[in-house]
């Protein structure tokens, strides 16, 4: 990887578009699909879905190699699909299955491929940010051109954690991005009532950081800017915060009431603010992708959902010999 | 002074935070310091006996920050009765365009802006005849002005209360762009024209994706795309006349190449092909091609190559003059302070 500017986004290739389109597709079934399975029982611990959410993830992530870093949020799945993890692992592991990612002793928020650059879903509210600060200073040590994003909820964005880790980053013009979700509630707390006025660009102004707030549900508002971000960071730059502005289509947790929302809000939503549809309707409509492209990956990715969750159901347990492996890795 | 004087207050939470903090040198401008303003304004309004403001409630901690100050406010000096309206937040421009329609439904003499070019144009498409006060909440801004918040709600006070003067209101401007099959849609300083397939983070920075521009006025002393048209011939704010650049490949094939300022922090030279005036009722057909139309230097509307649109100039909106409304006020002030004769 060299440290080249980022193409405008009007310049992606139709294969670029379908690999988005095919990413965000990815992600919606893994959830839809984990939203329906979760009911039956079968699966063991919580999972956090990432529906509505998904042009973050594959827009930011769609500009980072193998050998590049993320840390995610307790909410990891949409940023692992992304970032190129196994899905019938992930499925696997989710279920607490040997076959998993992490071998099922990890479940849905400790996600985690190494060999991916994905440092994990992050059951500690505000843990990946200072992971990503971690990983920067090794690749600016080392002088690679490697480049490290966290992610990070509006809650997660009042931990002493994201704010100590935008300082460092600012202090030691560490080569990474902070992006944060916001999707207007932490947990089930409207920003009203947890801060005194929300207003993320002006935090990270406050350390000397560059921040911008783009619209979360557009894939290419997100690619444009992280684009421009990652650049920056991969060629000695430093680091930078860009607010995504979302919203989930699920609870925080699968069992969630919900009581905090709106009648009808979920709904509304769906109807108004999809980035899948937003997407298939603008490439095709700019005559750059076909209907018959969209529909191909609607159904292969349909497949590989099915397999994951058939493959995940008959996979094995671990077994309680295996309990003290893997609990800690040898770099 | 007409009684129970009533002005709208349109403050946009989404303003002076996109791309340009990242791609060049722009500054931020905190919801809290917006908040500040719309606390400043109130303040002029009140003063200027306005007994009555309407706001669209702005999300990203500037309502909450506000409503804060408004309850801590010590001093008796009067404050207009704050209302927020009912809309529910889209965090787009369907918000602005919602509380306008709901403010002139309302009968406001006035709206107050904050905002940059963007916020002013999305107010200027459905205000009407109702005045505008147009205040900068950036660095990037040319419609828009940069000024104390306690004196334009003075001055917007004294319009809304009918002691304006006859300085007040200056008709402004605008460009119009007509597609087929899509509702017209106006910029009040400049229409661009790019290469750009989508429209992405807005924000037009690349001069490279430029194939023609619009201008309704070109001031050189102006950041931003209509600073290219300024260079090449300027036109007067309210002149009646606009320019037509068509902009250049490259260097060799250019009629000019100008430097100019086309975001804070971010100078650079543009090639230019030719450049014409456009005239009161003449429409100029867009040149065909896929890309983008930014109107007020944000990306708008994407566009397909056989996709038709002319521009043409027409009347904008009306823009209270600050500075002419408070000389006539104090004018009018000095005589009947001027001591009686005898």
């Amino acid at each position: 990887m060299s440290a080249v500017a980022p193409p405008a986004s009007g310049e992606l290739t139709k294969d670029e578009l379908l690999e988005a389109y095919r990413v965000m597709r990815t992600i919606r079934e893994f959830e839809e699909r984990l939203h329906t399975e979760f009911a039956t029982g079968e699966i063991p611990g919580f999972v956090h879905l990432y529906a509505g959410e998904e042009a973050i993830a594959a827009g930011v992530c769609s500009h980072l190699g193998p050998d590049d870093y993320v840390a995610s949020t307790h909410r990891g799945h949409g940023h692992s699909i992304a970032k190129g993890c196994d899905v019938a692992a992930m499925m696997a592991e989710i279920y607490g299955k040997r076959e998993g990612i992490c071998h099922g002793k990890g479940g849905s928020m400790h996600i985690a491929d190494l060999s991916k650059g994905m440092l994990g879903a992050n059951g500690i509210v505000g843990g990946g940010p200072p992971l990503v600060c971690g990983v920067g200073l090794t690749a600016k040590v080392k002088g690679s051109d490697q480049v490290a994003v966290s992610f990070t909820g509006d809650g997660g964005s009042n931990q002493g954690t994201f704010l100590e880790s935008l300082n460092l980053a600012a202090a030691w013009h560490l080569p990474v991005v902070f992006v944060v979700e916001n999707n207007g509630y932490a947990e089930s707390t409207s920003p009203n009532f947890h801060q005194n006025g929300v207003d993320l660009i002006k935090r990270a102004d406050g350390f000397g950081l560059p921040g911008i707030s783009v619209d979360g549900f557009d894939f290419f508002a997100v690619h444009e800017a992280a684009g421009e971000a990652i650049a920056r960071a991969r060629s000695g730059g430093g680091a930078s915060l860009i607010e995504c502005k979302g919203m989930r289509y699920f609870g925080h947790f699968e069992g969630d009431q919900q009581t905090y929302r709106a009648p009808g809000e979920v709904d509304e939503l769906r109807r108004t603010r999809d980035c899948l549809a937003a997407f298939s309707r603008r490439v095709t409509e700019a005559g750059l992708v076909d209907d018959a492209d969209l529909a191909a990956i609607d159904a292969a990715v349909a497949q590989v959902i099915d397999d994951a969750v058939a493959q995940a159901k008959a996979g094995d347990d671990p077994t309680p010999d295996e309990v003290l492996t893997d609990v800690y890795l040898s770099y | 002074m007409s009684a129970d004087a009533c002005v709208g207050i349109v403050a946009n939470p989404a303003s002076g935070r996109d791309i340009r903090r990242l791609v060049a040198g722009a500054s931020v401008f905190g919801n809290a310091d917006k908040a500040g303003m719309v606390f400043r304004l109130l303040a002029g309004l009140g003063a200027a006996g306005v007994e009555r403001a309407l706001m669209l409630p702005a999300g990203d901690g500037l309502s909450p920050t506000l409503r804060r100050q408004l309850d801590r406010r010590i001093g008796e000096a009067p404050f207009p009765a704050l209302e927020e309206l009912d809309v529910r937040l889209t965090s787009t421009a369907a918000d602005t365009t919602r509380a306008v329609e709901l403010m002139c439904a309302r009968g406001v003499d006035a709206i107050a802006v904050l905002g940059g070019d963007g916020t002013h144009r999305v107010v200027a498409k459905a205000c009407g005849d109702v005045p505008i006060c147009a205040l900068s909440t950036g660095t990037n801004n040319v419609f828009p002005e940069m000024r104390e918040a306690t004196v334009a709600g003075i001055a917007t006070g004294l319009v809304a209360t009918g002691r304006g003067g006859e300085h007040a209101l200056v008709r402004e401007a605008a460009l119009v762009v007509e597609r087929d099959g899509a509702p017209p849609d106006l910029a009040l300083v400049d229409v661009a024209v790019t290469r750009d397939r989508f429209v992405g983070a807005r924000a037009l920075w690349r001069h490279e994706a430029l194939r023609e521009l619009f201008v309704a006025f070109a001031d050189p002393g102006a950041v931003g795309l209509s600073s290219v048209a300024a260079q090449l011939a300027p036109m007067a704010r309210g002149g009646g006349r606009g320019l037509h650049v068509r902009l250049a490949h490259d260097a060799a094939n250019a009629e000019a190449v100008v430097q100019v300022a086309l975001a804070p922090g971010l100078v650079t030279q543009v090639a230019v092909a030719g450049f014409a005036p456009l005239e009161p009722g003449e429409r100029v057909a867009l040149a065909p091609g896929a890309g983008t139309l930014a109107l007020d230097g944000e990306r708008e509307i994407e566009r397909r190559g056989d996709d038709r649109a002319t521009v043409h100039l027409a009347d904008g909106p009306r823009r209270i003059d600050v500075d002419a409304v408070m000389r006539d006020a104090a004018a009018a002030n000095a005589t009947q302070m001027q001591p009686a004769a005898g």
